[in-house]
C-alpha cells in the first residue's frame, strides 16, 4: 500500500533559558543568557501506508506529542521533512485539516458548558460537512459509541470515559481518512479504555481509517495496533510489527508473592528471582519458556503463599530493555 | 486540670492568632510584587485621567459653578488620597462568598471567632500592604509630577486616616461577604455598597461639594470615614479635623464591629437550624 | 458566505453558553446596568456643580459614554472571546483549534459571550437615544462611529493579547491594558493633554475607539469620517500582523504553555 505519511529526518528543538539559583547568577543571568538546547525529536524517519494502525509509545518527555504535532501541521519542525496525505502539515495546515481527526487526550475540542450535541453542530460548520451527510454519519457514531442520553448533557459533566468518547466523535463528523490520538486512554478506567480499544480496532479497520496513537500504555499496543514505533529521548529505537515486538520484548511478565517464609524459590527454567524484601519474592517468568500458570502451581505447592501479583513489566522497563538491546 | 483556659489566656491566645494571620496578609502581598506592581500601576493610569479632569475644571473656573469652591491646585490631591484608600481594601467579601458557599466554614463552627477574626486580620494584612505599595507610587508620581504638595504633616494625618479608612473599608466588605449566608451571590449587595461607597464617601469629589442635604447626610455615614475623612486632609490638613476624623473612624469601626459580630451570630444560628 | 455562517454558529454556541445560568446572567447584566446608571448620575452631579468642562457638555460625555457602552456590549457579546485571549494562548488552548480548518483568531473570538456585555449594550442604547442630543438623521452615522470605534476597541485587545506570545507575564497584563484603554475612553477627551493625550491616541487608543467618532458625530465631515475609517484600518492591520507573528513563534514551538 503507498505510504500516506513519510517522514524523513525529522527534528525539533527547543530553546530555553537555563537558570541558575543565587543572587550572582541571578545577576550574570541578565547579560550572559545560558541557552540549553535540546532535541526533543531527535532525526527520525518513518513511513506509514493507509489502513495502517500505528502506536508511538516511549516514556514521558520522548517526543512522542513533539511528532504528533509536526505531523498534524500545529508545530513546526526545526529540519527534516514531512508529508501527510500529500500535505506538508505544517505549511498546509488548513488543507490537512479537512482530511484529519485529531484527539488530543489533554485538551478538549468540546464546549464544556454545552451539551456535546450542540458542539458537534458546530463541527459540522467548521468543518463544512454537508447537512445529510452529517446526521447519518452522527446517527451512526452515537449508536457505535452508545452515546444517547449523554448527548443532552453539558460536556463537563461527564465523566472522562464519556467525554473521551464524545471527543473521538467529535474527530469523525467529517469522515477523516486518517486519525490522530494523542494519549487517548490516559487517566482512563479499564472500561473506558477497553471501549476506545475496541473502536479503534473495529470501527477503524471497518472504514479503512489510518491510526497514529501515542501512548505510554503497553496495553494500547497490545490490543490495538499492528506496528509499534518506539521513540525515547527523541530517537526512534524500533520500528516493528506488534507480533515481532511481543516475541522480542514483552514475552515476560512479573509475578510477586507475599509469603509467610522470608523467602521462596522457584526453579523452573526461564524464572529468575529480583531483588526484594524479606516475605516478598518477585520472580520474572520468561513466557515463552514457562507459563505463568506452572510458576502458580509450584508457589502454591510450597505453601505459605498469602498473596499473588501478576503484572506486565513496567514501560520504562521495557523501553530500556528495547533501547538496550538496539544499542547491543 | 484546669476544664476551660482561663480568659486572659485565651484572649491573647486570639490577639496573637490575629497578629499573624495579619503578617500572612501583608508577607503575601509583598511577596507577590508583580501583582502589587499591578495594582500600583492601575492606580497611575485612573489618577491620570482623573487629575487630567479635575485640573480642566479647576482651570477654566467657569463663573456661576462649584470651580470657585475648590481648592487651588483643584481636586487631585483630594482624589489620589481616596482612590489610594480605595483600590488598597481587600475584596475580602470574595474569601467569605467562597467560602461560605462551599461549605469551608463546617470545621470552623466550633470556634466561630477566630475563624471571622482570622479572615478580617488576613485582608487588613493585604489592605496594608497594597496602601504601602501604592503609596510609593503615588509619592513618586506627586514628586515628579512638580505639583505644589501640601505640608508634610498633611501627609503624615492622611497616612494615619488612610489606614484607619481602610480598616472600616474592609469591615463594610465583611459585612457584603457575610449577606453570603442569606443571598447566595454577594454580587448585588456589593454594588450597593461599593456605590454608596463612591457616592457618600466622596470618592470623585469631596462631598463638602455636594448640595448641602446630601452632604449633611453623607456625614453621618460611615462611608466618610472610609474616604473623605482622609482625602480631606489634603485639601484642607488641620490638627483639629485630624483628631475628629480619626475619632469618628474610631467610632464607626466599633459600630460595624459590632454590627458584625450580631450577624455572624444570626448567621450561625442559622446554619445550625439548617445545615450549611 | 460560509465563514460568516460559521462564525454566527460559533457566536450562537458562545451566547448559549452565557446563557446557561440564568441566575449567574441576570446578576451580571443587570449589576452591569446598575453600575453605568451610576456613572450617569455621577456626570450628572457634575455636570450641575461645573456645568461644562474642556467644551464638553452632559450631552456630549452622554455621546461618549453612549458610544463606549454599546462597543464594549457588541465586543463582549460578538468578540467576547477578546477579554481572556491572552490567558487562552498560554494555557496551550490554541492547540485544538489550530488542528481545525478555520483561521484561529477567528475562532478564539467567537469562543465566549461575556454576560455583563449585554447590560452594557442595553445602556449605551437607552443613552444614545435620551440624553446624547441625536436624532433619527445622525443613525447612519452613529453606525459609522461604532463600527469604527468597535475595530479599534477589539484590534486594540487583540494587540494587548498578542503580547503573550512573547512574555508570558502578559495573561494579566494584556486584561489590565484592555482596561486602561476603556478607562481612557471614558472621560471627556478634552481633558487629556500632553503626554496622557499621546497616549490616549496612541497605546490605549480612546482617541479613535470614541473621541474620533464622537467628533465625527458632532461635525460629521470627509475629514473626521476619514480619520474614522483610517484608525479602524490602521488598527486593525496592526493587530492582524502583531497575531500572525506571534502565531509563527506559536507553532515554532517558542510560546511556552502551561
Amino acid at each position: 500500500m503507498p505510504a500516506i505519511i513519510t517522514v524523513e529526518n525529522l527534528r525539533k528543538e527547543f530553546r530555553y533559558v537555563r537558570r541558575r539559583p543565587g543572587f550572582a547568577a541571578g545577576l550574570t543571568g541578565l547579560f550572559a543568557r545560558d541557552i540549553q538546547t535540546i532535541a526533543a525529536v531527535d532525526d527520525i524517519s518513518f513511513e506509514i501506508a493507509a489502513r495502517e494502525r500505528v502506536a508511538i509509545i516511549g516514556p514521558n518527555g520522548a517526543g512522542k506529542s513533539t511528532t504528533l504535532k509536526m505531523l498534524s501541521g500545529i508545530l513546526e519542525p526545526t529540519s527534516g521533512a514531512a508529508r501527510v496525505l500529500d500535505f506538508v502539515p505544517w505549511k498546509q495546515r488548513r488543507q490537512l485539516a479537512y482530511r484529519i481527526g485529531v484527539v488530543f487526550g489533554q485538551r478538549s475540542q468540546l464546549w464544556a458548558e454545552l451539551p456535546a450535541r450542540d458542539s458537534f453542530r458546530l463541527l459540522r460548520r467548521i468543518y463544512d460537512v454537508e447537512a445529510k451527510t452529517f446526521e447519518v454519519r452522527l446517527a451512526q457514531l452515537v449508536e457505535r459509541f452508545g452515546l444517547g442520553s449523554l448527548l443532552e448533557q453539558p460536556a463537563q459533566r461527564l465523566s472522562l470515559g464519556q467525554r473521551m468518547r464524545c471527543e473521538i466523535v467529535a474527530s469523525l463528523l467529517h469522515g477523516p481518512a486518517l486519525l490522530f490520538l494523542d494519549e487517548p486512554t490516559i487517566g482512563l478506567d479499564i472500561t473506558a479504555k477497553g471501549a476506545i480499544r475496541d473502536f479503534i480496532r473495529e470501527h477503524a479497520g471497518k472504514e479503512g481509517q489510518t491510526v497514529v496513537l501515542t501512548s505510554h500504555d503497553t496495553r494500547d499496543i497490545e490490543l490495538v495496533c499492528d506496528r509499534v514505533i518506539v521513540i525515547n529521548a527523541g530517537r526512534i529505537v524500533v520500528d516493528q510489527p506488534t507480533d515481532q515486538l511481543r516475541r522480542q520484548f514483552l514475552g515476560h511478565r512479573l509475578v510477586t508473592l507475599r509469603s509467610t517464609a522470608p523467602k521462596i524459590e522457584i526453579s523452573l527454567p526461564g524464572v529468575v528471582r529480583r531483588v526484594s524484601e524479606p516475605h516478598i519474592s518477585i520472580f520474572e517468568v520468561d513466557t515463552r519458556t514457562t507459563r505463568v500458570d506452572a510458576v502458580l502451581e509450584a508457589a502454591l505447592a510450597l505453601g505459605g503463599i498469602e498473596d499473588i501479583t501478576i503484572e506486565d513489566p513496567p514501560m520504562e522497563e521495557v523501553v530500556r530493555e528495547i533501547y538496550a538491546a538496539a544499542t547491543r | 486540670m484546669r476544664s476551660t483556659p482561663r480568659p486572659h489566656a485565651e484572649l491573647t491566645a486570639t490577639l496573637a492568632a490575629a497578629l499573624s494571620a495579619l503578617g500572612l496578609g501583608v508577607r503575601r502581598n509583598l511577596a507577590n510584587w508583580p501583582i502589587l506592581m499591578g495594582r500600583a500601576l492601575f492606580y497611575l493610569v485612573i489618577m491620570a485621567v482623573l487629575s487630567a479632569l479635575w485640573d480642566k475644571v479647576a482651570g477654566q473656573n467657569l463663573p456661576g459653578t462649584l470651580a470657585n469652591v475648590l481648592p487651588p491646585g483643584g481636586l487631585t490631591l483630594y482624589v489620589g488620597a481616596t482612590e489610594w484608600i480605595m483600590l488598597s481594601i481587600a475584596a475580602i467579601h470574595l474569601r467569605l462568598e467562597d467560602d461560605i458557599r462551599f461549605g469551608h466554614l463546617e470545621p470552623q463552627l466550633l470556634r466561630p471567632k477566630p475563624y471571622l477574626l482570622q479572615r478580617i486580620a488576613e485582608a487588613m494584612g493585604d489592605t496594608l500592604a497594597r496602601l504601602l505599595g501604592i503609596a510609593v507610587a503615588a509619592l513618586v508620581a506627586l514628586a515628579l509630577s512638580g505639583r505644589s504638595a501640601p505640608p508634610a504633616i498633611a501627609f503624615a494625618y492622611v497616612a494615619v486616616l488612610g489606614v484607619f479608612g481602610g480598616a472600616v473599608g474592609v469591615l463594610l466588605y465583611t459585612l457584603v461577604g457575610l449577606s453570603a449566608f442569606w443571598v447566595r451571590r454577594v454580587l448585588p449587595p456589593y454594588l450597593i455598597m461599593q456605590k454608596s461607597m463612591f457616592i457618600l464617601g466622596g470618592l470623585f469629589a469631596p462631598i463638602s461639594l455636594y448640595p448641602d442635604w446630601l452632604y449633611q447626610a453623607a456625614r453621618l455615614t460611615p462611608f466618610a470615614a472610609n474616604t473623605f475623612i482622609a482625602g480631606n486632609q489634603m485639601i484642607a490638613p488641620s490638627a483639629a479635623g485630624f483628631v475628629a476624623g480619626l475619632a469618628s473612624q474610631l467610632v464607626w469601626i466599633g459600630i460595624i464591629a459590632i454590627l458584625i459580630a450580631l450577624v455572624w451570630r444570626a448567621a450561625i444560628a442559622k446554619i445550625l437550624r439548617e445545615g450549611a | 458566505m460560509p465563514a460568516l455562517a460559521t462564525y454566527a454558529a460559533n457566536v450562537a454556541a458562545a451566547i448559549r453558553t452565557s446563557l446557561m445560568d440564568r441566575t449567574n446572567f441576570t446578576l451580571q447584566s443587570v449589576g452591569m446596568i446598575v453600575n453605568d446608571v451610576f456613572f450617569l448620575v455621577l456626570w450628572y452631579m457634575f455636570f450641575a456643580g461645573f456645568r461644562k468642562v474642556g467644551g464638553w457638555g452632559l450631552a456630549d460625555v452622554a455621546l461618549l459614554l453612549g458610544l463606549i457602552m454599546c462597543i464594549v456590549g457588541v465586543s463582549g457579546i460578538f468578540f467576547g472571546g477578546y477579554r481572556d485571549m491572552a490567558a487562552t494562548i498560554l494555557r496551550g488552548e490554541i492547540d485544538a483549534l489550530l488542528t481545525q480548518p478555520k483561521a484561529v483568531l477567528v475562532r478564539l473570538l467567537a469562543r465566549e459571550s461575556i454576560a455583563t456585555a449585554w447590560g452594557d449594550l442595553i445602556m449605551g442604547i437607552w443613552m444614545l437615544f435620551t440624553f446624547a442630543a441625536l436624532s433619527w438623521s445622525d443613525a447612519a452615522l452613529v453606525l459609522a462611529g461604532l463600527v469604527c470605534g468597535t475595530v479599534v476597541y477589539i484590534a486594540s485587545a487583540v494587540a494587548y493579547a498578542s503580547l503573550a506570545f512573547w512574555f508570558s507575564g502578559a495573561r494579566s497584563f494584556a486584561r489590565d491594558l484592555t482596561d486602561f484603554m476603556l478607562l481612557f475612553s471614558s472621560y471627556p477627551g478634552s481633558i487629556y493633554s500632553g503626554a496622557t493625550r499621546l497616549i490616549a491616541y496612541t497605546l490605549l487608543p480612546a482617541g479613535f475607539v470614541v473621541l474620533a467618532p464622537v467628533t465625527f458625530l458632532r461635525a460629521p465631515s470627509l475629514e473626521t469620517f476619514f480619520v474614522l475609517v483610517a484608525s479602524a484600518a490602521a488598527y486593525g492591520s496592526i493587530a492582524a500582523l502583531m497575531f500572525q507573528l506571534g502565531m509563527r513563534r506559536y507553532r515554532r514551538g517558542e510560546v511556552s504553555t502551561g
